[in-house]
């Protein structure tokens, strides 16, 4: 039987893990709560987005720009992997450096020269330790990313490829469906192949009537020219939020069961430091009764 | 003129006599009395522990007090108990008494010692330290085994210590060229009997000749009183003695349990009137256990290698019995349950368990810097199992994911085949060279094995064989 103090010492230390653990617990959960209403809001602005192209293509225009098609060349290709700055939830930064590593691997087989940016202390420093040096990295993205922050990116992103330096740009991310589902992902951002939902209408009345309801000032041709990129900045920054939630997400389960594996040893470690506590007592009086029956024999 | 006595008191084991106040027999004396049962007659041999006062002697029975009636003649032998040395011994079986109980002729003729004597002189010691290889990995990586030192084998029940230290016999006696002597002290007459069958199979290297023609066994098996059990290792240790001093060569003594030795002394130890101590033990534990460790010496006339196995009771090894036979320890090997439950065999806990010779003095640096990354690797991979089992090992960083990753393949390939347990693992035996051991280890540390999974690394001896059972693992999957 182990020793008693040895036990009680034991238990105490993880006590005081169980609640970092619980705190870190109420955190996350406040935290992804926040995320969560900007995601959404976000996600709203950008089905406007499409909305508004849906609307140009309906009017007739032939939806053509230079970020929605394959550039002649592959050879220039940037991968962006998003992980967190912190750990402590679960397998999000794990996972997330996996499937970096893997896509980073298929990518170089495809393209000559890749360059790696990273996002989160965590991925940078995982790519540190298996000696893969970040070309670029970032770590002022928490729970709740700035979209001004991530434009200057975009439009760095932006203005390569126009100029042809850049071919192609995936992103590693963790991909937010629900709180029990996330998924991650590796997708690829540019060239941006079509807008999403640029076909479904937003209003199937309107489709019948042929008409559009928006008149296009100047023409429709220069406001195409505005709403592609921006598509793009708000496809970039939803990463970036789905991205903050799941980890939100991630680090609450993780804490979640932390706190209840915690909970489960100090049970069981009570349990033995009663047993061990018990048998010294009882062992110390048989000892007393032994010495004052030998001294009486 | 026999000093004769009458038995005057019989407590259990021990029985009290009384002589003539002017020849009362000196402490350790033999003493004999005879018993008859209803016309079967024996001899009961005691051993004087205590004078009363006046005439009366109090001793230890070496054997059954049954039948033994007060007012019985009791007959002082002049001398302690004795046993038969030499070559006389070779290949025979003997009880505490020294008389032979594998039924073959008997030994009267031949030269006897007492077994109580002094133990070496201090200037009589060897000083000498090499290291003695056993082919199993865990023992030559993080225990050597001293030539001519003293290796006890910790454990609780059914943990493997009988295993090992038959395993041991396997390996050593059977290359040995010097003589050996067993001593069974408390433990299954059965094991003695199986383990008596073995060594008359068991050759040694291309001789031709059995073990059993160079080994002298002694049983005082646990169906024998206290008394018995008390002395049989040190009438073993008198015949290894005899053949050190005799004839110079490597002698090497097994004792399977030196448990029960301290265990017997604490059963007649009340009965003699002493006051227990810690945990209902005799007072006199330590300097029971110090005279006859302090025995079992190597001297610049020859070495006695010695192999004890330890009952560690409750698996508690601060339990003052195990706890006094640490001390007297070169090497020891603490067999641990939670390594014996996730089936790795030999159970050797590898941070328990150390040497005093794995020095960069002895070993050489390149052994003492290998042997101490795995326990390193061993020890952060323990500290973290808590964390792992809170948070997970995701949470780990990535220095620490490879320390587990590395210690968990390095805890598997702790495990080798035995010979003497073919017949439960389905594998030979493996010796492997201690060369081997250290490459073997300092590789798996370094990382190159780290592609290979953990299963591969169970059962195997040099690494390469590691790999091999890879390839034969990924073939049938």
């Amino acid at each position: 039987m182990a020793n008693a103090r040895a036990l009680d010492k034991r238990r105490k230390s993880i006590r005081n893990i169980k609640k970092i653990t619980r705190t870190m617990e109420l955190i996350a959960t406040a935290r992804f709560k926040k995320a969560m209403d900007r995601a959404t809001a976000a996600s709203d602005y950008t089905r406007r987005i499409t909305a508004v192209v849906s609307d140009l293509a309906r009017a007739g225009l032939e939806v053509s720009h230079p970020l929605l098609e394959a550039p002649d060349k592959s050879t220039d290709a940037t991968l962006l992997v998003l992980t967190g700055n912190r750990g402590l939830c679960g397998g999000y930064n794990g996972n997330a450096l996996r499937l970096g590593m893997k896509s980073r691997e298929t990518l170089i087989e495809q393209a000559e020269n890749v360059t790696l940016e990273v996002s989160g202390k965590r991925g940078i420093n995982g790519f540190k330790f298996r000696d893969i040096e970040a070309d670029e990295s970032f770590t002022q993205f928490d729970d709740q990313p700035e979209y001004a922050e991530v434009e200057k990116i975009a439009n760095r992103y932006l203005a390569a490829y126009e100029a042809g330096k850049l071919h192609r740009l995936d992103v590693t991310y963790t991909k937010f469906h629900s709180v029990a589902k996330q998924e991650i992902v590796t997708e690829t951002l540019l060239p941006l192949g079509k807008i999403e939902g640029a076909d479904t209408p937003v209003d199937p009345d309107a489709e019948s009537s042929g008409e559009s309801l928006y008149e296009f000032v100047p023409s429709a041709e220069s406001i195409l020219e505005e709403v592609v990129p921006t598509s793009f900045r708000i496809k970039l920054f939803k990463c970036f939020l789905d991205a903050a939630v799941s980890e939100q997400v991630a680090r609450m389960i993780a804490m979640k069961s932390a706190t209840e594996a915690a909970n489960d040893m100090i049970k069981d470690l009570s349990r033995t430091y009663n047993r061990a506590r018990q048998s010294q007592i009882t062992g110390e009086i048989m000892e007393v009764i032994g010495g004052v029956e030998a001294l009486e024999g | 003129m026999a000093n004769i006595g009458k038995i005057t008191q019989v407590i259990g084991s021990t029985f009290d006599a009384e002589f003539s106040a002017d020849q009362l027999p000196p402490i350790y004396n033999a003493v004999t009395a005879e018993i008859d049962t209803g016309g079967d007659k024996r001899t009961l041999y005691g051993e004087i522990s205590k004078h009363l006062g006046g005439g009366r002697v109090r001793c230890v029975a070496l054997g059954s007090t049954e039948g033994l009636r007060r007012g019985a003649d009791c007959v002082d032998t002049g001398a302690p108990v004795s046993v038969p040395v030499g070559d006389a011994t070779l290949g025979r079986v003997f009880n505490m008494l020294g008389e032979p109980v594998d039924g073959g002729e008997s030994l009267d003729q031949v030269e006897k010692r007492s077994i109580h004597r002094p133990a070496p002189a201090v200037a009589e010691l060897s000083t000498n330290t090499e290291l003695f290889e056993t082919g199993i990995k865990v023992v030559d990586l993080l225990t050597p085994f001293v030539r001519g030192g003293k290796a006890g084998l910790f454990g609780g029940a059914g943990l493997g210590k009988t295993v090992i230290l038959t395993e041991l016999i396997a390996r050593i006696a059977s290359q040995h060229g010097g003589y050996s002597v067993f001593a069974g002290v408390g433990e299954r007459t059965r094991e003695g009997t199986d383990l008596w069958l073995e060594m008359q199979e068991a050759k040694i290297g291309d001789t031709g000749r059995s073990v059993i023609e160079q080994t002298a066994m002694v049983f005082g098996q646990m169906n024998e009183p206290p008394g018995a059990r008390l002395r049989v290792a040190l009438s073993a240790l008198t015949m290894a003695e005899h053949f050190r001093d005799s004839t110079g060569a490597d002698t090497l003594l097994f004792v399977d349990n030196i448990f029960r030795f301290s265990q017997a002394g604490s059963e007649v130890s009340a009965l003699l009137g002493r006051m227990p101590s810690a945990v209902g033990y005799q007072p006199t534990l330590a300097t029971e256990m110090g005279a006859l460790q302090e025995r079992i010496a190597s001297t610049n006339k020859g070495a006695i290698t010695s192999v004890q196995a330890v009952y560690v009771p409750a698996d508690d090894p601060t339990d003052p019995a195990p706890a006094t036979a640490f001390g007297q320890l070169d090497a020891f090997l603490y067999l641990e349950r939670s390594i014996s439950e996730k089936g790795i065999y030999p159970a050797v806990d590898p941070l328990a368990s150390s040497s005093r010779i794995l020095d960069p003095a002895y070993v050489g640096d390149h052994h003492y810097a290998v042997a101490r990354k795995v326990q390193t690797t061993l020890q952060r991979y323990r500290e973290l199992q808590d964390i792992i089992a809170i948070l997970g090992v995701d949470e780990l960083s990535e220095e620490d994911k490879t320390v587990v990753h590395r210690a968990r393949r390095i805890e598997r390939f702790l495990s080798q085949p035995f010979y003497v347990a073919e017949v439960f693992t389905g594998k030979a035996g493996e010796f492997t060279s201690l060369a081997d051991t250290i490459r073997s280890f300092e590789e798996l540390c370094d990382g190159k094995w780290d592609h290979l999974p953990e299963d591969a690394f169970m059962y195997v001896g040099a690494i390469e064989q590691a790999e091999e059972q890879a390839k034969k693992m990924a073939a049938k999957a």
